[in-house]
């Protein structure tokens, strides 16, 4: 009866069998389908919100209620309406019951513990008081904290402070201009070094990065074949370049052959003309999913068919492989297949921006025609230095073992929690290896009671649902840093199990450990010698 | 919550018909409003599936026909703004595997209520009735005619005479 279909199969050894030892070590990945009950329950969930939400915009229209939204002014209610009343209707009738669960203000450094201003709210989340308290010591599961540098003392954040008091705080100009400083130089050396490549360049926003540089590298007559779930910044990107988009099955690589054959037998789309390039677009990590990016395949693809590959590190550099250094070091890959690397330092460094690194000749071309480069400000220096400390502590090359200790600690706590998450009964998506663990919730009301009763019981997390998620797999998301010791993972783990029980969130079909129900047996003493 | 944070999904309603349990939602929900009118105690058993023939695609014509555009925002700038549901569906694409389910599942039910109004009264001999059962049939008829016609491929985009064109 175990009716669960995964999307992508436990078969390591068939992998490797049939792809002649492309993957070094076993990929498991899995997505265990939504129970039927479930979603015939959500989408009575939603109905039952839906006509609520008409009751109440009814009410309101009719002034039986008040109104607290944006109106248009009364002498304009004549003119051409400035914004449509029905597109806002999720955000007043869902988003506004479980708002509280979002915007959560944090007093103090997003480490492994956090400190959160306590908020009420008087009128149903439409606005919000600040009582004077502060909810201390929140068990973090929220920040992409991965490696733990989050935090406002040791070496990383003493430098950082040295080089406010020698170069500031704003650079005032672009890199262009005047804003190039020689720690800017210095570090994008050092992540090149990081990385394996041969140069890198750094940009201030990590959304930028991807938004700004991909118009710079495809334009009209490319192709650009992306992953479904690709983040918004890619997409943004991809749509600006104004190549032609096309769009695979996530992680799927049957569809990806597919387009990637037809792509090239048919040409472009009227005149058949072959494509000036085609760049495939991926994830390192996929934030939403949990799910790591077949890598070893990808690249097999990409030599045989002549296409390019964008990598987008933005969850996975620092968080995967024995060294960190990202989803490349985690298959055990050579850096110069992939054509274009690009990461995030917010995630596993503790800083802000991002960067792409790269053959020479392509980030030379990208200094002068990417927008971010020519237009955007540089790099704060504290920023930069912050970034220059924790990738020289990651490496190992400031003489201690901490960064080491932390990449292991972070591949111990990730197996830990999603070994623990899965026997005791929820549904997780992803790779067994992923640092980003999301948890199915799945009904709306799920989202905002989970929220609320974590907080409750000091531990703060991000849920997400619909429309960021398919309508049905609404879902609260773990991120697991170095940071936590496993007292912390154990406490947090208890208390999901707990809430897990008054929610009944413990959706999955197949559970490892056996129910505590059994009798226990006494005779089994009987055996031992004295 | 926002639209497009993390899948490049551009409008979430066009898949929304596909998703998992959302056919037998559907059909358990017109079940669960026919056993809701038939708990009514003073209307006969023809005048019940008639009754849900009618409230089931009233449902519709509102919901799939007239509401135009999205609840959320999308970040195409809002292409889908003057586009019922039923034309949002699969990007508009024709004859897909939803469309067709959500087409072929008007008839049973006015197969149902018809055949339940004709054997019913045929054998009754008073012209009362045959006038109603005739009626029956019209109402039944005249319903589904207004839920099946702006489901055809040939008026995707149309308003006729202008009414819900903004």
């Amino acid at each position: 009866y175990l009716r669960e279909r995964e999307r992508h199969d436990w078969s390591h050894v068939h992998l490797a069998s049939c792809y002649g030892g492309l993957y070094g070590r076993p990929f498991i990945e899995s997505f265990e389908e939504t129970p039927m009950l479930v979603a015939v329950l959500t989408y009575m969930g939603y109905g039952i919100l839906t006509i609520f939400g008409y009751l109440r915009d009814f009410l309101r229209h009719w002034q039986i209620e008040k109104c607290s939204i944006a109106r248009e002014k009364e002498n304009q209610k004549d003119f051409v309406p400035l914004y449509q009343d029905f597109e806002n209707f999720y955000t007043r009738n869902l988003y506004m019951r479980i708002r509280d669960n979002w915007n959560r203000p944090i007093c103090s450094v997003p480490g492994a513990k956090m400190d959160l201003m306590e908020r009420t709210s008087r009128d149903y989340n439409w606005t919000f008081e600040y009582t004077d308290r502060v909810v201390q010591d929140v068990i973090n599961l929220g920040s992409y904290n991965y490696l733990g540098f989050a935090e406002n003392t040791g070496p990383c954040a003493d430098s950082a402070c040295e080089v406010t008091m020698k170069y500031g705080v704003g650079v005032t100009s672009t890199r262009q201009e005047i804003g190039n400083l020689d720690r800017h130089e210095e570090m994008e050396k050092l992540v090149a070094k990081f990385l394996g490549v041969e140069s890198a360049m750094a940009f201030g926003m990590g959304f930028a990065t991807n938004s700004m540089n991909i118009p710079a590298l495809a334009g009209k007559g490319c192709l650009i074949l992306s992953d479904e779930l690709n983040h918004a910044s890619l997409v943004l990107g991809a749509r600006l370049s104004g190549s032609t988009i096309r769009v695979f099955k996530h992680n799927n690589m049957q569809s990806l052959e597919k387009l990637l054959r037809e792509a090239i037998v048919h040409g472009q789309p009227r005149t058949h003309r072959p494509w000036k390039k085609i760049l495939i677009v991926v994830e390192g990590i996929y934030s939403m999913e949990g799910s790591i990016v077949r890598l070893p395949e990808v690249i097999a693809l990409k030599k045989r068919y002549r296409a390019y590959l964008y990598l987008d590190e933005a969850h996975s550099i620092g968080a995967l492989g024995p060294k960190g250094r990202g989803v490349v070091d985690y298959f055990g890959l050579d850096p110069c297949d992939v054509d274009v690397m690009m990461g995030t330092f917010t995630k596993s460094f503790g800083a802000a921006g991002g960067y792409i690194a790269g053959k020479r000749e392509l980030i030379e071309y990208l200094r002068s025609h990417s927008h971010s480069a020519v237009y955007a400000t540089s790099m704060s220096p504290p920023v930069v230095e912050q970034i220059i400390t924790s990738m020289k502590c990651i490496m190992g090359e400031d003489g201690t073992t901490i960064g080491c200790k932390r990449v292991r600690q972070l591949a111990d706590n990730t197996v830990y929690f999603r070994k623990r998450l899965r026997e005791m009964g929820f549904i997780t998506y992803g790779n067994n290896d992923s640092p980003v663990v999301p948890m199915m919730l799945y009904m709306p009301a799920k989202i905002g009671a989970f929220g609320r009763e974590m907080l409750k019981r000091n531990i703060g997390v991000v849920v997400v649902g619909f429309p960021a998620t398919p309508i049905i797999e609404s879902r609260a998301r773990f991120c697991i840093s170095a940071a936590h010791t496993k007292d912390m993972l154990d406490r947090a783990l208890s208390v999901i199990s707990e809430v897990g029980d008054l929610l009944q969130l413990k959706y999955s079909r197949h559970r490892i450990q056996p129910s505590p129900a059994r009798p226990f047996d006494d005779n089994v003493y009987e055996d031992i010698d004295d | 919550m926002n639209v497009g944070t993390a899948h490049s999904e551009v409008n979430p309603n066009t898949r929304v018909m596909n998703s998992r349990g959302m056919w037998l939602s559907y059909i358990l929900g017109i079940g669960l409003l026919h056993v809701i009118l038939l708990s009514i105690p003073f209307v006969s058993v023809p005048v019940v599936w008639t009754l849900t023939n009618l409230i089931h695609n009233l449902c519709m014509y509102l919901l799939l026909h007239t509401v135009k555009g999205t609840p959320f925002e999308t970040p195409d700038q809002g292409k889908a703004r003057l586009l019922t549901h039923w034309e949002q569906m699969d990007y508009g694409v024709q004859f897909t595997a939803s469309r067709k389910f959500l087409t072929i599942t008007l008839t049973p039910v006015i197969i149902t209520s018809s055949s339940f109004t004709y054997p019913r009264f045929r054998y009754i001999l008073t012209s009362f009735y045959t006038k109603y059962d005739r009626v029956h049939f019209v109402v039944n008829t005249v319903s589904l005619l207004t839920v099946l016609i702006p489901k055809l491929p040939q008026l995707h985009g149309v308003r006729i005479f202008g009414i819900n064109k903004y």
